[in-house]
């Protein structure tokens, strides 16, 4: 669960990144945030990731209290959450294998579940057989599933991504954005940041309007705009 | 923390080392031209006090006695130097003793010592001390005894080397720390060099949620490989100068007759401690280095 409570960010130059932001998301949920640039998408997602940290109000992430936390706990905060990025950051001299043991190996997982694990990732994301593939041999939709894969191998509660499809043509954008959704389905809550009109106007799914770090509109099954 | 996740660290450190070669390989020299000068000067150091060491328990130490003295006082000084505790071995000179030791001295001049009888000369004591510390208490207590003329001890001249010795002490602590402070800035700057060029593996760790000390520990592990690596690199380097300065001044020296004057400590006796003393400082330089730009460039 993610609660926000009267939430705002000033960054130091002065810029506004939300302004009394109040929601919460249950476990489960699929969300997408849309607007325009710089209405405070982002600075949404880094505050969940204690990326940033609120300068007024509270946040709260799985039982992690973002507003008053050491900077110890951090890193158990992110394990709970999984990370997708617009230009899917996979390390290029590892295989696609590799990127996503990876994230198992930093957080000490056991040789034994890295070896069960990463194969039922890749295979839900439809990756199997391009397993000893470099990254730079795959298509832009195929480096993306990489990095979902890479999300959420260690089960995360949480699927947090910004701007998936920013990168990718329209037929790929459906690949990854159904793949959300059929991993939202097994469970994981699903926070989207997005730009595609048409998807989100299609999979009828909770939206956040943000508009100069306002949330001006929250709906269940939304579209993007209020113009039905 | 796991054993795996040690290997893990350590790997990751021997890789970045290797990725950043020819940086760690300027890092490593840096290393290796501190250590060598602070080397010259531990040397220097550990040549002189041996020296000097040597050089005050071979220094005897001459108690003359009055010309006039009766036997009875002569007999007790005697005594008391028996019977003193720091007295390695004495030996007395008796008058006669002391005017054909002078006759063998002069002999070629001989004429000057006309007139000269062995009743002119005092007797002596001729003492060496178990502990060459002991010397300037002993000879100011001896030189209090009634019926002792003169005590003579090359007191002075041992103080200057002594002095000369302390200098070069305070010079190489100078040195070595205007050195420390170079290599360590020099590694600091390699291990920044890895840290900018992994910055997108370092990103993903923090976004999956990797412990700070996972993080930085590799780069930690570098700092210590490339320390230690100049550590053993200036040992070798620092033993085989050694040797050559050894055999040269060993083979002079007795082609001056001055071997039993001056001589050098043999490497087997001192190698292993500046091992040791290398490594230390090499580790401590690599690390330090590491933690300070770990620091300054890691934002974990």
């Amino acid at each position: 669960m993610i609660e926000f409570r009267n939430v705002t960010k000033r960054y130091p130059n002065g810029t506004i990144g939300l302004q009394d932001a109040t929601f919460t998301i249950e476990k489960g949920e699929f969300v997408f945030i849309v607007g325009p640039s710089g209405s405070g998408k982002s600075t949404l997602l880094k505050l969940m990731l204690h990326e940033e940290t609120p300068t007024e109000g509270e946040v709260y992430v799985n039982e992690f209290s973002i507003h008053d936390m050491p900077r110890r706990e951090v890193p158990y905060l992110r394990r709970g959450l999984g990370v997708v990025f617009q230009d899917f950051r996979l390390l290029p001299n590892k295989t696609v294998y590799e990127n996503v043991a990876f994230a198992m190996q930093i957080v000490e997982a056991q040789p034994k579940d890295i070896r069960r694990q990463v194969p039922v990732a890749l295979a839900l994301v439809g990756l199997s057989k391009k397993a000893k593939v470099y990254p730079e041999q795959l298509s832009g939709g195929e480096q993306q599933r990489v990095a979902l894969a890479r999300a959420i191998v260690n089960n995360p509660s949480v699927l947090l991504a910004d701007e998936p499809t920013g990168n990718l043509d329209p037929e790929t954008s459906w690949e990854i954005m159904n793949l959300l959704d059929e991993i939202n389905q097994r469970g994981t809550t699903v926070i989207v940041a997005t730009h595609e009109k048409s998807i989100v106007d299609l999979m009828k799914k909770r939206v956040f309007n943000l508009e100069y770090g306002r949330i001006i509109r929250d709906v269940q099954e939304g579209n993007y705009t209020n113009e039905d | 923390m796991k054993i795996r996740t040690m290997k893990y660290i350590v790997k990751e450190g021997f890789a970045n080392t290797y990725k950043n070669l020819l940086m760690s390989l300027a890092s490593v020299s840096m290393v290796i031209a501190s250590l060598l000068i602070f080397g010259i000067f531990l040397m220097l150091i550990i040549n002189f006090t041996y020296n000097l060491n040597r050089l005050k328990a071979q220094v005897e130490i001459a108690v003359f006695l009055e010309s006039d003295i009766s036997q009875l006082e002569a007999g007790d000084i005697e005594l008391k130097i028996k019977n003193d505790e720091r007295v390695l071995a004495y030996t007395k000179v008796s008058k006669d003793q002391a005017y054909a030791q002078l006759m063998n001295q002069y002999l070629e001049d001989s004429d000057l010592l006309e007139g000269l009888t062995p009743d002119f000369l005092s007797e002596s004591f001729r003492i060496h001390l178990k502990n060459a510390d002991d010397s300037a208490a002993f000879t100011e207590e001896i030189s209090k005894l009634p019926g002792v003329e003169d005590v003579s001890y090359p007191y002075e001249s041992l103080k200057k080397l002594s002095a000369v010795l302390n200098w070069i002490n305070a010079g190489s602590m100078v040195v070595l720390s205007l050195l420390l402070i170079i290599s360590v800035s020099i590694i600091a700057n390699t291990i920044k060099l890895t840290v900018y060029a992994r910055r997108k593996e370092i990103e993903i760790m923090k976004y999956v949620g990797a412990n700070d000390w996972f993080i930085r520990w590799p780069f930690i592990i570098e700092g210590v490989i490339i320390g230690f690596a100049g550590a053993l690199a200036s040992f070798i380097l620092t033993c085989y100068l050694y040797n050559s300065v050894e055999s040269y001044v060993n083979t002079h020296a007795l082609e001056y007759g001055i071997n039993d004057l001056i001589k050098l400590v043999p490497l087997g006796n001192i190698g292993g401690q500046i091992f040791i003393i290398y490594a230390i400082i090499g580790v401590v330089m690599g690390s330090v280095g590491s933690v300070i730009s770990v620091r300054k460039h890691l934002n974990v």
